[in-house]
């Protein structure tokens, strides 16, 4: 497996681990909390809220803008 | 802190001087502030000013939000109305027709901007301006509360939480280990692509845009949602 296969893996293992945790939290919402919830969570405090939107509005300037 | 705690601390600081130094580590004492000064930093060392700039902003506002918050204890209750306080909750009504118009004709803005801006080259201005407005409408609409309240996390899955910081921090991790492997910051490397290196030939094309595209946006959706 090149370094190039390899690189690509680990992001798809990422990948699965976050659906794989979603699917359990979405199947027992007493053992873990979905992504949805923790966001809510965050989100409860301004700095929580605005931090979320700045990361959002980010991921578009990285990929669209100067 | 509880409640009686917190109540307990404030009105013991009510009528306290508050030196500007200590407002201002107030302010520094905020994470996300730390998070957006260090993206702000490297952003702008790996050749993106304008991200740089608007993360560097909205850091001293939040920065500036802290502080007065801050003062606003030291000066007493009163004073302290409104001064962090996010904007009243909205109960949500119950859906009618006129709701499902705006929500149809929020789908219709969606697409024709995922259409529009899509059309726009990567990184030109016309792209730039679309995407650097709607985040900060977004920011700005996030900065006024949420929309609806929606119950806490509480016990075992509260706890639990942390697990998906370890997702989210291993994903971060090999995107850095990626980016630290490449040739030069600003040089992709096709033995350790990026995300963004890997996004390349999707954003290539006017249609793989506007998907792109489509897709921050219903991020954005679900965010405001929260």
């Amino acid at each position: 497996m090149s370094s190039h296969d390899a690189t690509i893996v680990g992001y798809l293992l990422v990948l699965c681990a976050g659906v794989t945790l979603q699917v359990a939290a979405v199947r027992r919402p007493d053992l873990f909390p979905t992504l949805g919830g923790v966001l809510t969570h965050v989100m409860r405090s301004r700095t929580g809220r605005v931090g979320i939107f700045v990361a959002w509005a980010w991921i578009g300037l990285h990929f669209f803008a100067k | 802190m509880s409640e009686a705690a917190q109540g307990a601390s404030e009105e013991r600081l009510a009528g306290q001087a508050l030196s500007p130094a200590r407002a201002l580590y107030a302010g520094f004492r905020q994470p996300v502030v730390w998070i957006l000064l260090l993206i702000a930093l490297f952003t702008t060392i790996s050749g993106k000013p304008l991200d740089g700039f608007l993360m560097l902003t909205v850091a001293t506002l939040l920065m500036w939000d802290a502080t007065r918050a801050r003062a606003a204890q030291y000066a007493g209750p009163a004073a302290r109305a409104g001064a962090t306080a996010p904007g009243p909750h909205r109960s949500r009504p119950r859906a009618s027709r006129r709701q499902v118009a705006a929500g149809l004709a929020w789908v219709a803005a969606g697409l024709a901007y995922a259409g529009v801006v899509g059309s726009f080259r990567r990184y030109s201005w016309p792209a730039t301006v679309s995407v650097v407005a709607l985040g900060c409408l977004a920011v700005a609409a996030g900065w006024q509360g949420p929309l609806r309240r929606r119950a806490a996390l509480t016990g075992r899955a509260l706890r639990r939480a942390w697990v998906w910081g370890l997702v989210l921090v291993a994903g971060g991790l090999w995107e850095l280990s990626s980016l630290v492997q490449q040739p030069h910051l600003t040089t992709d490397s096709y033995a350790h692509p990026t995300i963004s290196a890997l996004s390349d030939p999707l954003l290539a094309s006017h249609p793989g845009r506007s998907v792109a595209l489509g897709a921050w946006l219903l991020i954005g959706y679900f965010l405001a949602g929260r």
